[in-house]
């Protein structure tokens, strides 16, 4: 146990109004300081490629989102803000949405969509103005979240060079065969139980 | 015009003196309201600026506009009375709590004789009465019904624990004041505002002012008007992390701007009170022959500092706690009160008043 | 019975049946491919591996699916050499795996996905590219199979020689260019080409009606019954987002359809996602019939049986045994038999399941003492009466629309469907809610019982049939006393 001593007041201390005085002029001083505050409007805020924005459908060059609605960013969003609707397509990815709405008002820019999906399709803009005159309107549908890849270089070029961290950094020793370690898996009975049998 | 008096059945005389009045008494009263709003400007500019912010800037230039565009919501919002609330109470309490401030603005006296078109009008207060701190102190400790009335009739617990709160603070502190200022009074000989100021422009040098001669009852009446007028690090009747707002929780719109408006035009006159008592109210040191305007002028610069005070302490200090309060009132002041006039008392008994030979 | 150890637990096991069914039956995992609890095993996909030791020999790895077991063995499914064997295993099913996963239906409820899970193969070791085929190839009306995806487990090749007899799949050509193909690229037949769909246990063969509708995961599943035929094979509903039936799959039931049904019973879900429901009610005033609250509705059925004591009651096949109880609890009040509409045999009845008999609850309703009655008998006896009720879902759409729409007006008629009904002598219709959004119980042919479930919630101002029995009684009594 500490036992913290409280300190001894000085007379000056006890009488309070010296006190007072003091933290008086440094309220006073402090006056005249430099302000802090971000003038908002006029002086936006600094976007860098950190910055995670609203998610955006990136067009490719040939005019196509490379999303093929496999949903992956709806079950990752926490906020429950994306619903997909897929399709047929005809272009060699066979799949593709034909709906995908993201509810601006429930996303919370957490970029769970962008590490999620698969095929480099949704990425975080640095657009964070959001305001309409309904919630309705901002239910951003396909075509209002498209964005070229020109738009969202510095973004994706970002999230690119993250995952590359991974991609370059040694492979794992393949676990087949004699090269695994004795052990190397531990794989208990109750996980395997719980998956249905598969008939 | 002398025509239209003779109409009216008045000397020509009569009636300039007439719509003298009128036009004093209107500018003065527009003037105090425009105090309390300008100081919610003053109030929100300071404290951004101590805390690093900018303050309202959006309003017109530097947000000066501010005060109105308040003014405007809250006259378009929406009055909530509270269920279960004593309506007539309810909506008397506001009133009760800022007429008392306005009424007091009464027998301030803003300036010496006003010479305007040639013609000497008389000194810059409504009413030049001799019973002025008398008459002051009596309406002044009226608006605690305000408080009081608005915690009791909000049918709200946290209303009326501020509502009680500031009941007990103001008749606390009302004690210390009254004994401070006495101690002022006696030193003067005269309860007339303009005569106390008077007293101390003959000399026409800064070494005339009250305030040398009584300080500690100049520290007293400070910190009794921060308990009077509810201000930091005595609001105890607002109280934000205890009571949520106090006694004004359960008003909202122009009713709730109207306590404002009292608390801001409360702290005018505290101000405005202690200007005169102690810093030669309207006089301007080493110019005794000023004109009305310009002792106007150092009345009101006076007065923006005492006010500006207010707004400082209030973003310097915290808050005591409610014993702290208590303690400080009925065991620090009232004995130092009582202690000060005692020896006014004796120095007057035995050394005469001063400036006498 | 011989006595095994699996996993150090000694268990009973069959010997004429595979190791793998022994494990499955003591709730011991193998992962497994090709073996299939209702096709003859052929052990082609070497998943189900395990260590198997039989008296003093050291333990060999074999697979459980041709292995039968035998007194004394001793089975490890979780040994290290078991292990490794599948996932090497694994490695060579993923070789030429496409790995588009985002793109394929099956993803979420992928064998392939999971024993990869399972096994902890995270990564391939191939450089060379992946051996390219043909990813949208149609095997008739039902089915298309992408070619890279299939591991050639040929369950779908013996599900069509073993369940409906009749050969039509086969793998063709050699080696890594091996294909599952029909015989002379003729498309599939018969009724039960959706059931090779559930048999993959990749993403090769998926329903055309099915395909990119929705992601496995976002459909809520419960248990219920076919409402196709007197079969009642028991299904499971699976829902988008609370809104359309997106599939029905078979749910195994040994006593009524074991894995499998028809595919005229797994897309017969067009009636439970038709969006031209009947809500609240329709009662007929002077220029037709004008919605009106439930409440109105049903006090003007009960006007009708009010001036009509020789009303006929004529229940839906479909209606459960609680709401033909119900009925006939009604009808058997005023002293009369309530009838139910009973068409007669469709000419789909094959067999292997379907009975061709289009009335799930025939038996239940005939227990209960309903009278079932051909369409036109009904039509019949409807004209030459003075007042009907028609009760549950679909019943005008059995009793014939057309017969139902010809009625003359001398008939006063009270509908509760889920459509409204297009006859002139209709009075009143009164919604009511489709197989998947209520529960009950159907009696299939062989009297098995067969739940059905609320897999969704009925569309709003539709009250379950038997909220507006109970009114309608509710209301007869207040009127008698």
């Amino acid at each position: 146990m500490v036992i913290v001593k409280r300190k001894e007041l000085s007379l000056s201390e006890r009488l309070y109004v010296p006190e007072i005085v003091r933290g008086l002029s440094i309220t006073f001083r402090k006056m005249f300081e430099k302000k802090i505050t971000r003038q908002y409007p006029e002086e936006p805020l600094v976007k860098t490629e950190v910055t995670r924005g609203q998610p955006r459908l990136v067009v490719k060059d040939d005019g196509a989102i490379a999303c093929v609605s496999c949903g992956l960013c709806e079950a990752a969003c926490p906020a429950y803000a994306i619903t997909i609707d897929g399709g047929e397509t005809d272009r060699p990815i066979e799949r593709e949405p034909k709906r995908f709405d993201i509810d601006m008002l429930r996303c919370i820019l957490c970029g769970f969509c962008e590490e999620a999906c698969p095929k480099d399709a949704i990425f975080m803009s640095d657009e964070l103005e959001l305001a309409d005159y309904s919630r309705q309107a901002l239910v951003y549908d396909i075509e209002k979240l498209k964005r070229p890849a020109a738009a969202m270089r510095r973004r994706i070029e970002y999230v690119n060079r993250i995952n590359d961290r991974w991609r370059d950094a040694p492979r794992p020793p393949m676990l087949v065969g004699r090269d695994a370690p004795h052990g190397a898996h531990a794989h208990s009975p109750a996980a395997a139980a719980q998956r249905p049998h598969a008939s | 015009m002398n025509d239209f008096a003779a109409k009216v059945g008045l000397t020509g005389e009569q009636l300039e003196h007439l719509l003298a009045i009128l036009v004093r008494n209107t500018v003065i009263l527009i003037g105090i309201i425009s105090v309390a709003a300008v100081m919610t400007l003053v109030e929100r500019k300071v404290s951004a600026w101590m805390q690093f912010r900018h303050g309202p800037n959006r309003v017109g230039p530097w947000g000066l506009l501010q005060p109105l565009a308040d003014g405007v919501k809250f006259i378009f919002k929406e009055v909530v009375v509270p269920n279960g609330a004593n309506k007539a109470l309810y909506v008397l309490a506001p009133a009760l709590a800022a007429v008392p401030a306005m009424m007091t603005i009464a027998v301030i006296p803003f300036a010496n004789d006003v010479v305007l078109f040639g013609k000497n009008w008389g000194p810059l207060v409504v009413a030049d009465i001799d019973i002025g701190i008398l008459y002051l102190l009596a309406i002044g400790s009226m608006s605690v019904y305000g408080v009081i009335l608005a915690g009791w009739a909000s049918n709200s617990k946290y209303s009326l624990l501020g509502g009680l709160r500031a009941s007990a603070q103001m008749i606390s502190y009302e004690l210390s004041m009254i004994l401070a200022i006495l101690a002022v009074v006696a030193m003067a000989g005269s309860i007339n505002l303009r005569e106390i100021v008077e007293s101390q422009a003959h000399g026409g040098s800064i070494a005339d002012w009250n305030f040398w001669k009584q300080p500690l009852a100049c520290f007293l009446l400070l910190v009794a008007s921060f308990a009077e007028t509810n201000r930091h690090p005595f609001d105890f009747a607002e109280c934000e992390p205890e009571l949520v707002a106090g006694f004004n929780t359960e008003y909202s719109a122009m009713k709730w701007a109207i306590f404002f408006i009292g608390e801001y035009s409360a702290m005018a006159v505290m101000s405005s009170l202690s200007v005169i008592l102690f810093f030669g109210g309207w006089s301007i040191p080493f110019l005794p022959d000023a004109p009305w305007y310009l002792g106007f002028a150092a009345f009101l610069a006076k007065t923006s500092v005492y006010l500006f005070l207010f707004v400082w302490v209030r973003w310097t200090l915290p808050r005591f706690r409610f014993d702290q309060l208590m303690r400080i009132g009925w065991k620090v002041m009232l004995p130092l009160a009582l202690v000060n006039l005692l020896a006014t008392g004796a120095w007057l008994t035995f050394f005469g008043p001063p400036g006498a030979p | 019975m011989v006595k095994i150890t699996v996993n150090g637990r000694e268990v009973e096991a069959d010997p004429k049946q595979p190791l793998i069914a022994a494990c499955h039956g003591h709730d011991v995992d193998v992962p497994h491919y090709c073996y299939h609890p209702g096709l003859s095993t052929v052990g082609s996909c070497r998943m189900c591996q395990v260590e198997v030791q039989q008296g003093t020999a050291p333990g060999r790895v074999m697979v459980a699916c041709r292995t039968y077991p035998a007194e004394g063995m001793v089975v490890s499914t979780e040994s290290e050499k078991s292990h490794a064997t599948r996932r090497e295993c694994l490695e060579f099913l993923l070789k030429n795996h496409p790995l588009d996963c985002p793109i394929c239906d099956k993803a979420g409820e992928c064998d392939l996905q999971d024993f990869t899970y399972q096994e902890g193969q995270a990564t391939g070791r191939s450089k060379e590219p992946r051996r390219p085929l043909e990813k949208r190839h149609s095997l008739g009306d039902v089915i298309v199979l992408d070619q890279e995806r299939c591991i050639l487990c040929s369950r779908c090749v013996r599900f069509f020689e073993e369940v409906p007899k009749k050969a039509q799949l086969t793998v063709a050509s050699l080696g890594s260019r091996s294909v599952i193909a029909t015989f002379a690229d003729q498309p599939l037949t018969g009724n039960y080409q959706g059931n090779i769909a559930d048999l993959c246990p990749v993403g090769a063969l998926t329903l055309k009606g099915f395909r990119f509708q929705a992601r496995v995961w976002n459909l809520v599943k419960m248990a219920s019954t076919c409402a196709e035929c007197s079969r009642g094979c028991s299904i499971q509903v699976e829902v988008l987002r609370g809104g359309d039936v997106k599939r029905f799959r078979p749910r195994e039931n040994a006593a009524v359809n074991r894995w499998w049904m028809c595919d005229t019973g797994r897309f017969a879900f067009d009636h439970v996602n038709a969006k031209d429901r009947l809500v609240n009610s329709l009662v007929r005033d002077g220029h037709g019939l004008a919605p009106r609250s439930i409440e109105d509705g049903i006090a003007a059925v009960r006007a009708l049986l009010d001036a009509h004591s020789d009303a006929l009651f004529v229940a839906s096949p479909f209606c459960t045994v609680e709401e033909g109880a119900s009925i006939q609890a009604l009808a058997k009040r005023r002293g009369t038999t309530a009838l139910f509409v009973a068409p007669g045999p469709n000419g789909l009845k094959d067999a292997l399941l379907h009975t061709g008999d289009p009335c799930p609850n025939r038996r239940g309703l005939t227990e209960l003492g309903l009278q079932p009655i051909e369409p036109k008998e009904l039509a019949k006896k409807l004209a030459s009466s003075k007042a009907a009720v028609l009760f549950g879902e679909r019943v005008v759409e059995l009793a014939g629309a057309a017969a139902i729409a010809a009625l003359p007006t001398s008939t006063a008629l009270a509908v509760f469907d889920c459509k409204a009904p297009d006859a002139a002598a209709c009075t009143v219709a009164i919604g009511v809610p489709t197989s998947v959004e209520r529960t009950g119980t159907w009696i299939n042919v062989d009297g098995q019982k067969g739940p059905i479930a609320a897999v969704k919630p009925a569309p709003a101002g539709v009250r379950a049939l038997a909220r507006h029995l109970a009114a309608l009684d509710l209301r007869a009594e207040a009127a008698r006393s």
